[in-house]
């Protein structure tokens, strides 16, 4: 049990303190945080949004030690790459403790941590049952499918299955479940931003995917007696010929598309709306468009009828396998704002406790750096969770040990072996969604396997 | 990719049977002989002239159908084999970092700085040459298939966006889509282009006192994506099983660290009269060369336990290397597959999977790799062939850039290609520019809540699939885009519907179409909805019924899905 050595070789935290990081402890809400969710009950909405890194994030640039032994080991190792521990801005814990730092390009997402909006979750990752690392190399536990390769870890993280291919995602089995709570919904319980997505496929939940900037819809269409029989006989023919699948399911791509087109655009193109003035001062970029684009739906949620909303935006090129220190910043520099932005807009339509955003990526990267000056496929990652009701300024779970082939690693090159299950950090989420115990077991379906099933991060 | 079989894994029993019915051989699938076969005995119907139209080529034109039902079949794809390779041109070296004067200045899009801009480092020029060649060259089957193989052997603008980097890129794969593809696999691996894309370019073998390893990148896609995927394979495509029913991997990270250090020691090839040192200037004209003194030196572990010896050279690793991927059984069905879903439908079945992976073992004169006999075998297979097919899940969406071309191509368009690589940006799939290596969609896609194996859908959202119809609106109702002047001898984009026009009963109007659109299987509920519209329209504009009855064929689902 080396790696619950670790916890306390940090020196700073007793026992109680250490079940608390793994989330086994009540909640540590504070009175501004029971006060927020009371404000955001009044309707009862919940959103979840979903910042997929795709690539694989090195979370290893991105919570760093700043403690003297622990920046050294880190330093060492990361040597070219590493970031200057003068640099890393201070991650404060309860009780004075200070551990780790953030990336020097995300202020942002240290002053939400500062007011207790921001949590990170250690070494989060795809799991099939716990492992540990003499599991691992006895290789008599299962282990999750196809480690290391992005395609089938992005798929894991959003399916919340690890030992096999599944075609649902988690927060598409989640929307399926709660289904009943947007009866009177005009959209789709998902939205994305990032295209058509495993994460909000349900098997009887789809997403809608809106553009990522401006509206959508079907031009060429005027009041003439003329178009409006062409437009007639357009969705005429989206009703026939259904035997062959493929057919039928183009025809129901336009069809859903122009329902709801019809009506999001009008809010898309609003230029008036609360949550734009938030995100007025930043550059814009493809990722501020998507997550103005989700802001202004939220804002926006009671004229759709929606109670319960799964959001997914994306951010791509976080495979940083050369020049990782310039290509992390870059991307960074272009995140960091924008989730400020929206964690603003959010509180500016009182919404902030209402809506909770995540991050999810393929897998973190190797702690030895490559010839290249950048990081290969890893595994276990650290993930961050936004918003008015999270339990904010905590590091959830334990931080591994930064050695090679030291008791975290699954080899020699520093891949974390996970020591929460993406299901657990699912659960999580689902749970303060409004999913009660039977549909948390229909979400996630390996969750009993690990224990607690759920942490107390929201 | 572990999704891709899944719905078409099968039982001991029926995998015998597609066993037994591949027979050991695979019809179709000999090499082209050195003369023309005779004409077909028996003249094919205009229907299943028009489907292996559909599937060989960038769209179908009558005079092809009448051309093609006349010499047959297997005449035609010789003839194919034989033509010319397109190539891009007017594309030459520039440096990685555009110079000043010539940047994109958004004030002022259209000066000399950013007009240098859009043609040097952004694919404008590439992806309108793209629709160019699809529009009008020859050599319709070969770029066909250079199109699919861009989309397996994935290179993206994201990051190749000097134009000449990706023009010598797909002049690769043009010249090397029918010949063979150990070939094909060694032209990719050595080209600077996808060095670049992939960092095999400029790796270098361990460095202890740096604490630093060779880049995994290359070494680990090459196996994932370019030949084999991540299961061991049954030759009709399934997933071979363990005793305790789980697939088996083909690697693990030990080989992903062999091939890892295989692909050391390469760099660009040295600029035009400089000396070439370790490491050149980016330069993506010519081949990567080599550093021995930057090749891992120790042993290599590879696919299948073999282990190459301590001290080559850094060509002879990689030709031993690229020889045991060539050789590992997974290439033909994990290669064929993906042709098959690009050519003729998304859900082929074992068995003619097995026929393909057959003949990509043997072309029937001893060769494996044979990729024009592997295309030949996939097009006049029986399962592509006839008038109709009976499978409710057989064919594939049209992608855009397929979509778009077969539109234009079908009714005897004209264009520059700048509209249509705007338009196929519009509908998600801008040319040559995928997110990430795993291309626009991945081939395992399924269809929500189905089994259905549907990779376009990958890309058909709301937004896209209108982004579809709007495209149908301005070329067809807004008889399409005026010349750029910005462009050198832009001719913007029309298509003259003036012979449809001239067709004054609805009836025959649309039998027209349905000739020429959907080789006559349109349904009688289709063409009766289509000619309510009809009776709506003007009868004073003259091109009021056409453009009204090509619009709502083409918007159609029956239309977008090619069967």
């Amino acid at each position: 049990m080396q790696r619950r050595d670790f916890l306390f070789h940090t020196g700073a935290l007793a026992g109680s303190a250490a079940l608390g990081q793994l989330g086994i402890l009540a909640s540590r809400a504070g009175a501004a945080d029971a006060a927020a969710a009371d404000a955001a009950a009044a309707d009862g909405y919940k959103a979840l949004v979903c910042i997929f890194l795709y690539g694989g994030n090195d979370s290893n640039n991105m919570i760093v030690p700043v403690d003297a032994a622990g920046y050294s080991a880190y330093a060492q190792i990361r040597s070219s790459i590493a970031l200057p521990q003068s640099q890393l801005l201070p991650l404060q814990e309860p009780a004075g403790v200070l551990r780790y730092g953030l990336h020097p390009s995300l202020p942002g997402l240290q002053g939400l941590w500062n007011a207790g909006n921001l949590a990170v979750v250690a070494n989060v990752g795809t799991l099939v049952q716990p492992l540990t690392k003499a599991q691992y190399l006895l290789g008599t536990t299962q282990k999750p499918a196809t480690l290391f390769s992005h395609i089938d870890q992005q798929h894991e993280w959003q399916a919340a299955i690890s030992d096999k291919s599944s075609n649902t995602g988690w927060g598409g089995r989640l929307s399926d479940q709660l289904n009943s709570l947007n009866a009177g919904a005009n959209v789709p319980p998902m939205i994305s931003t990032g295209g058509n997505n495993l994460f909000v496929t349900g098997a009887a939940s789809q997403a809608l995917v809106i553009p990522v900037s401006g509206s959508f819809g079907l031009s060429g269409f005027s009041n003439s007696a003329a178009d409006a029989a062409r437009r007639s006989a357009l969705v005429q023919l989206l009703s026939l010929d259904r035997g062959a699948d493929l057919t039928a399911a183009a025809q129901d791509v336009v069809t859903e598309a122009l329902s709801s087109s019809a009506t999001l655009n009008p809010i898309l193109t609003a230029i008036n709306s609360t949550v734009s003035q938030a995100f007025s001062a930043l550059a814009t970029t493809n990722f501020s468009q998507q997550m103005l684009a989700i802001a202004k739906v939220i804002e926006a949620h009671s004229s759709l009828g929606a109670q319960r909303q799964v959001f997914l935006a994306t951010i791509g090129s976080f495979d940083t396998h050369t020049n990782q220190v310039n290509r992390q910043q870059t991307l960074f520099q272009q995140m960091d704002p924008v989730l400020a932005a929206f964690q603003s807009a959010m509180a500016a339509i009182g919404a902030a406790a209402n809506v909770t955003t995540f991050t999810l990526s393929d897998f973190s990267r190797t702690l030895q750096a490559n010839t290249g000056g950048g990081t290969d496929h890893a595994w276990g990652s650290h993930h961050m969770v936004m918003g008015g009701a999270v339990h904010g300024g905590q590091i959830y779970g334990m931080m591994p040990d930064l050695a090679l082939g030291g008791p975290d690693d699954a080899g020699g090159e520093g891949r974390w072996i996970p020591t929460i299950a993406v299901d657990q950090y699912a659960a999580t989420l689902a749970s303060w969604f409004g999913a009660d115990a039977t549909a948390l077991a229909a979400v996630l379906p390996n969750l009993a396997a690990f224990s607690p099933s759920t942490l107390s991060f929201v | 990719m572990a999704a891709r079989n899944a719905g078409i894994r099968i039982s001991g029993a029926a995998l015998l049977l597609a066993l037994a019915a591949c027979g050991g051989g695979g019809s179709g699938g000999s090499s082209p002989p050195a003369t023309p076969p005779p004409p077909a005995a028996v003249q094919p119907t205009a229907a299943d002239t028009a489907r292996l139209l559909e599937q060989a080529t960038f769209g179908v034109t009558q005079t092809d159908v009448v051309h093609v039902q006349n010499e047959g079949f297997a005449a035609y794809l010789t003839e194919q084999l034989a033509a010319p390779a397109s190539q891009y041109t007017g594309f030459s070296y520039t440096p990685h970092t555009a110079p000043v004067g010539c940047q994109t200045d958004p004030a002022t899009p259209t000066d000399a700085s950013s007009l240098c801009a859009r043609d040097n480092y952004s694919l404008f020029q590439v992806q309108r040459q793209f629709f160019q060649h699809a529009l009008g060259n020859p050599d319709q089957l070969r770029q066909r298939v250079a199109f699919a193989l861009s989309q397996i052997f994935v290179v993206s603008g994201i990051e190749i966006y000097e134009a000449y980097g990706m023009a010598d890129y797909q002049n690769m794969l043009l010249n090397d889509a029918l010949g063979n593809y150990r070939t094909l696999l060694q032209d990719v691996t050595l080209s600077p282009v996808m060095g670049h894309y992939l960092d095999m370019v400029d790796n270098d073998k361990y460095n202890a006192a740096a604490g630093t390893s060779p880049n995994e990148n290359y070494g680990r896609e090459i196996q994932q994506l370019f030949s084999i995927g991540l299961y061991q394979l049954n030759p009709d495509g399934t997933q071979q099983l363990d005793s305790s029913g789980a697939p088996i991997p083909t690697y693990d990270q030990d080989v992903v660290e062999g091939f890892s250090s295989v692909f050391t020691g390469w760099t660009y090839p040295p600029l035009s009269g400089a000396t070439s040192h370790w490491t050149n200037p980016t330069n993506y004209d010519g081949v990567m060369v080599s550093f021995a003194d930057h090749h891992e030196p120790g042993t290599k572990l590879l696919l299948n336990g073999v282990t190459l010896p301590a001290g080559q050279t850094p060509a002879q690793d990689l030709q031993m290397a690229l020889d045991n991927i060539f050789n590992h059984p997974n290439v033909g069905p994990f290669i064929g597959t993906q042709l098959i879903q690009h050519l003729v439908t998304s859900n082929p079945s074992p068995a003619y999977v097995a026929r393909i992976s057959a003949v990509f073992a043997d072309n029937g004169h001893g060769v494996r790799g044979d990729l024009s006999a592997v295309v030949q075998a996939i097009l006049t297979d029986t399962e592509a062939r006839g008038d109709a097919p009976s499978a409710a899940n057989f064919g594939h969406l049209r992608e855009p850039a397929l979509f778009i071309a077969g539109m234009m191509r079908s009714l005897g368009g004209q264009s520059d290609g700048v509209l249509l690589r705007s338009a196929a940006s519009a509908m998600a799939q801008p040319v040559f520019t995928p997110q990430t290596v795993f291309n626009f969609y991945p081939p395992s896609f399924v269809l929500p809540g189905t089994q259905t194996f549907a990779p376009e859908f990958g890309i058909d959202d709301a937004a896209s699939a209108l982004a579809r119809e709007n495209f149908v609106n301005t070329v067809i109702m807004k008889g399409g885009a005026a010349a750029d002047p910005t462009v050198t001898g832009s001719t913007g984009t029309s298509i003259d519907l003036s012979s449809l026009a001239a067709i004054t009963d609805p009836t025959g109007l649309i039998a027209q179409l349905n000739q020429t659109l959907m080789h006559g299987s349109l349904s009688l509920g289709a063409s009766l909805a289509i000619q309510g519209a009809l009776t709506a329209q003007s009868a004073t504009d003259p091109l009021a019924a056409a453009r009204t009855a090509s619009y709502l064929i083409l918007t159609s689902g029956q239309y977008q899905v090619e069967r």
